[in-house]
């Protein structure tokens, strides 16, 4: 009795450990992660629009199928990215994801108003030197200290009605994203 | 003899247990705010994301909304518990919480769009019919319906997702929540 009760409470503890390890070690050994996936149907460093979540086509999982979104998988190894586009008067978002798929920062049509998109985002070394020498074209640019040095950005745009489609699709394509270039 | 077996027993049992206790875990969100048939999808960042979060997320590759844009709720049955059918009408309605725009689609159970040969797969608060009183029904349904209809397949489990974006929710979840009911109407 006392025998087979310390074998089970080593089976639960054992049990523990696997589920941490196992947990832990999804994201290692993960074989669709969002960065790949976005690789795999889009450019690095270039907005990529997506095709509407639907029925067939092959986009991203868990897109919202009311709105229309694009991508921009980056790295700061080349410099500070700077993000920029127009803005639509329904609802629109942008935001950030890490490296690993987690949602990192974000702004929506209400955070800023509706002045077009224009920030940078930059790892904490190139925040310290933009600091130092802050270009004038920078003074009105939201900058983003970036942890880490991967990660991808996603614009989406509600679209209101059929009719308003073409509209909204034009909006996206304005998005802009691409390694900084200052004079 | 004896030993050998029972190690072995005990080795099988431990793995058994830890899998299947992490899959159960990783495979859909688990920790979160209920209301009704309604299951919130933790906000999800960076810096506050648990372990289950991060395996769901690098196992799924979804697009998570994030903390500070919006609130994600799925339902997977109505408000008795009875798992959704294709077969069957149900009826969504009430009201929502708090927040400037929400979507309302239906996904399969491995989150794939219905193919409704209207082409409609979601609603939005902006488009929706509402009652003098502010209140809507949404008539989900794998056949036209009049009013607020959204179409899913006639065969089959689903899932309603109900997405709030810029909603007080998403910082303080619980607080006077009012979601809409689901209610089963006729089957065939």
């Amino acid at each position: 009795m006392i025998r087979s009760l310390v074998w089970m409470i080593g089976a639960i503890l054992l049990a523990g450990i696997v589920h941490i390890v196992a947990v832990i070690g999804v994201p290692r050994f993960a074989v669709v992660d969002p960065w790949r996936e976005i690789g795999a149907i889009a450019n690095d460093e270039v907005f990529t629009r997506l095709p509407r979540a639907g029925p067939g086509g092959k986009t991203l999982p868990g897109l919202d199928p009311a709105m229309t979104h694009s991508v921009c998988r980056f790295s700061l190894d080349r410099g500070p990215m700077r993000l920029r586009a127009e803005v639509a008067d329904a609802y629109w978002s942008l935001s950030l994801y890490d490296r690993s798929g987690l949602w990192v920062w974000g702004v929506d049509n209400r955070a800023a108003e509706q002045k077009p998109i224009d920030i940078l985002v930059a790892t904490d070394v190139q925040v310290a030197q933009l600091r130092e020498t802050l270009p004038d074209e920078l003074e009105d640019v939201v900058i983003v200290d970036w942890p880490g040095r991967e990660g991808f950005a996603i614009y989406k745009l509600l679209v209101p009605t059929k009719s308003q489609e073409a509209e909204t699709e034009q909006i996206l394509a304005t998005a802009k994203c691409g390694v900084a270039q200052f004079r | 003899m004896r030993f050998l077996v029972e190690l072995l027993a005990t080795l099988v049992i431990a793995l058994a247990l830890g899998l299947a206790s992490a899959w159960y875990m990783v495979d859909a969100p688990r920790i979160g705010l209920g209301v009704g048939a309604w299951q919130a999808v933790p906000a999800i960042s960076s810096a506050t994301a648990d372990p289950y979060t991060r395996a769901r997320i690098a196992r799924t590759g979804e697009i998570a909304l994030g903390a500070g844009e919006g609130l994600v709720f799925f339902a997977d049955g109505d408000d008795r518990g009875t798992a959704f059918d294709g077969a069957c009408d149900y009826s969504v309605s009430g009201e929502t919480p708090t927040a400037r725009l929400w979507t309302l689609a239906a996904v399969d159970r491995d989150g794939r769009l219905p193919a409704p040969a209207t082409g409609r797969i979601s609603l939005t608060s902006r488009e929706i019919l509402r009652d003098l009183d502010g209140r809507f029904t949404v008539t989900v349904s794998a056949s036209a319906r009049q009013g607020n209809w959204l179409p899913v397949e006639p065969k089959g489990a689903f899932r309603l997702v109900l997405r709030l974006y810029d909603t007080p929710l998403a910082l303080s979840p619980g607080n006077g929540m009012t979601m809409p009911q689901i209610e089963r109407g006729a089957c065939r």
